[in-house]
């Protein structure tokens, strides 16, 4: 945990050096989970062909459910942990793990059982076509069949690092990464899997660090470890996880609802090529946008510290720093999609006709991202001094207040270019209402800081 | 911490507690810590004072909070975020033990009893007493009506219940979390006092 080095050199240090201490390591972290997702996408789209990308696609919308359920019981179990470890109360310390494996069990299997009830209609539903259909119902059968390691694998990473072991977290996320990698190309290029190769290896991947966790809690020297009668489900600890957990829960939900929405529209204007375009925009867009995640995650202390300690012109300047970095990396993003909007799409396929729909696709949706870095830290800025609610309003309005209305709309009049420039549009607008929001509170704050 | 002893004392709003906490402070000659930890833990970590009333026993403070979940923002409680409430009350416990390891002493409220439950020597006191006397006593206090003072007390009860059980996992006011629970109405200050002190003279004082 940091609380050894810290809270006094977050109050003195260089807020330069601070930023680059804490945001590397999250920067890492979170590049790795989007490589994670990039790197199946190319193997897909070049070994088994532009439909299964596609098919791929139509899966996003399961993926985001499955991690609403993963955070419902991992941010609330490993928020609970955190206070347990810090009040050295092992024992309960010890009964959230093992209610975190039971939970994880009965959510992960509940989850997968009525998935793979409705899979078909839900496929469908989701936007799947009967050419994209087999692909992502082939994909899903293997996906959903090993969700309960899924589930196991991420919830139980949450808790490693609430037990003050973030670095050992991240280097689990990593292994698998690189396990993935190696695995995927193997089992679509040399044993002709498919689609389904890739989920294999997705899943073969994280039972191999699911090993390495639950060796991890078998340390005689761990506080926390397996042991018996800590399985049993204790209501503190059921209820109070899910409560804490529902924020999360709510934000994944809702991300789940817009990409169903993004894809029945897309399908309906454009056809299967169309979903699979933005199945490459979204990954390319999801990497800088979890650069970012990573630097807001490095900006949270120092700008909750100094904001507490009434350091107001490092608040600033911690503000200031990370909005400059990451307005450099969105704008890296911007000018290379710009530049080389084919160039990028044809890391994921060699097909001509979903290059094309996917190339305009990036134009626009990157668009404005040179200013979202700037409305991301905004939010992660209202976070971090404890102003939650608005930093809510604020990725719920571009995520979905402004978006879902355009999305219903524009379609309609441009077609698939309409599908992009909602996107567009809502991110204009939100970068709008950030400059509002921030300029109302640094007003704010200059009167109370009599500055 | 072997050589000190606490004394932790739960109570209801208006019932007197903070009072009783006072008069065993003059008795025993040892420190009677209630608002001071707010001050203390202040100082330790550098943090505005405001930041920490803000959460004092208090349960998280909105609507969203309580109902759907906020209660450390979207994100989820992390050890890098300064103000979200459970690292402000890690900063407050760190502060009570680092108190309870170096000198006897009173605290009120706060969790202390489960924050000092390792501790060899603490005696776990909880104070009630009937509504209408803490009414009454609110009512002179902070020179409010019967109805405004009623409601106070219950949404004030009801905010420490929440912080107690949540950051304890134990149950507020009841008898099992604690080792001595009096009625003060019932039995009247004087002789709690008498016998919470009598208790700690014999039993932590007389090795000395």
């Amino acid at each position: 945990m940091e609380y050894t080095n810290t809270p006094n050199n977050l109050g003195t240090e260089n807020v330069g050096k601070l930023l680059m201490r804490y945001g590397i390591p999250a920067i890492i972290a979170m590049t790795a989970a989007s490589l994670y997702n990039i790197t199946d996408s190319i193997f897909i789209g070049q070994g088994v062909g532009h439909l299964a990308l596609s098919g791929l696609a139509i899966t996003f919308p399961f993926m985001n459910l499955g991690a609403a359920f993963g955070a419902l019981v991992g941010v609330g179990a490993s928020t609970l942990l955190s206070i347990r470890m810090g009040q050295k109360d092992y024992e309960t310390a010890n009964n959230i793990l093992g209610n975190v494996l039971v939970l994880n069990l009965i959510m992960g299997i509940a989850f997968s059982v009525v998935a793979l009830i409705f899979l078909n209609p839900v496929l469908l539903f989701f936007g799947a076509s009967e050419q994209t259909l087999p692909y992502a119902q082939e994909y899903m059968l293997v996906i959903l069949s090993g969700n309960v390691i899924s589930h196991m694998y991420f919830g139980l990473n949450a808790l490693i690092r609430s037990a003050g072991k973030p670095r050992e977290a991240m280097m689990i996320t990593i292994y698998s990464v690189i396990i993935n990698s190696i695995l995927t190309p193997v089992f679509i290029f040399i044993f002709h899997l498919g689609i389904m190769g890739a989920a294999f290896a997705t899943i073969l991947s994280q039972v191999i660090v699911l090993c390495r966790q639950l060796h991890l809690f078998n340390d005689k020297d761990c506080f926390i470890r397996w042991k018996k009668g800590i399985y049993r489900l204790r209501k503190n600890i059921v209820t109070g996880s899910f409560s804490i957990g529902m924020a999360p829960f709510l934000m994944n939900a809702a991300g789940c609802l817009i990409v169903i929405l993004i894809n029945r529209q897309l399908l309906k204007e454009g056809g299967d090529l169309a979903v699979g375009a933005y199945g490459i925009v979204n990954r390319i867009g999801f990497l800088f946008v979890m650069i970012v995640i990573g630097l807001n995650q490095g900006m949270q202390p120092i700008v909750g510290y100094n904001f507490g300690a009434r350091q107001y012109d490092r608040v600033i300047m911690a503000l200031k720093k990370s909005i400059f970095f990451a307005t450099v990396i969105m704008l890296a993003g911007f000018i290379i999609v710009e530049l080389f909007p084919r160039m990028v799409a044809s890391i994921f396929t060699g097909q001509d006709d979903l290059i094309g729909i996917a190339a305009p696709g990036l134009r626009w949706v990157f668009a404005f991202f040179p200013l979202i870095g700037f409305q991301m830290v905004v939010s992660a800025y209202f976070q971090s001094i404890g102003k939650a609610g608005r930093s809510i309003i604020l990725s719920m309005t571009r995520q979905v207040v402004f978006l879902i209305p355009i999305l219903l709309i524009l379609p309609n009049y441009l077609g698939i270019t309409g599908v992009w420039v909602s996107m567009t549009i809502s991110d204009f607008a939100s970068v709008i209402l950030a400059f509002i929001l921030l300029a109302m509170e640094l007003k704010k704050n200059k009167q109370d800081y009599n500055i | 911490m072997e050589q000190y002893y606490a004394i932790t004392i739960g109570r209801q709003l208006g019932s007197g507690g903070k009072f009783i906490g006072e008069q065993l402070s003059q008795r025993l000659n040892i420190p009677c810590y209630d608002k001071e930890l707010i001050q203390l833990a202040s100082q330790e970590s550098g943090l505005e004072k405001t930041i920490f009333e803000r959460v004092d026993e208090k349960d998280s403070y909105s609507f969203m909070g309580k109902y759907f979940g906020f209660r450390s923002g979207f994100m989820g409680y992390s050890e890098s975020n300064y103000l979200c409430n459970e690292t402000l009350f890690q900063i407050q416990s760190d502060v009570i033990r680092k108190i309870a390891e170096r000198e006897s002493a009173i605290f009120v409220g706060r969790c202390a009893d489960y924050i000092l439950r390792e501790h060899p020597r603490c005696l776990k006191v909880f104070i009630l007493s009937d509504p209408e006397e803490r009414i009454a006593r609110i009512m002179s206090d902070m020179k409010l009506s019967h109805a405004d003072a009623a409601t106070f007390i219950s949404r004030i009860d009801k905010k420490r219940a929440s912080y107690y059980n949540y950051y304890s996992q134990k149950v507020w006011g009841m008898a099992t979390s604690y080792d001595f629970c009096f009625n003060a109405s019932k039995a009247g200050f004087d002789s709690i006092v008498a016998m919470i002190e009598g208790y700690v003279r014999a039993k932590y004082m007389s090795a000395d």
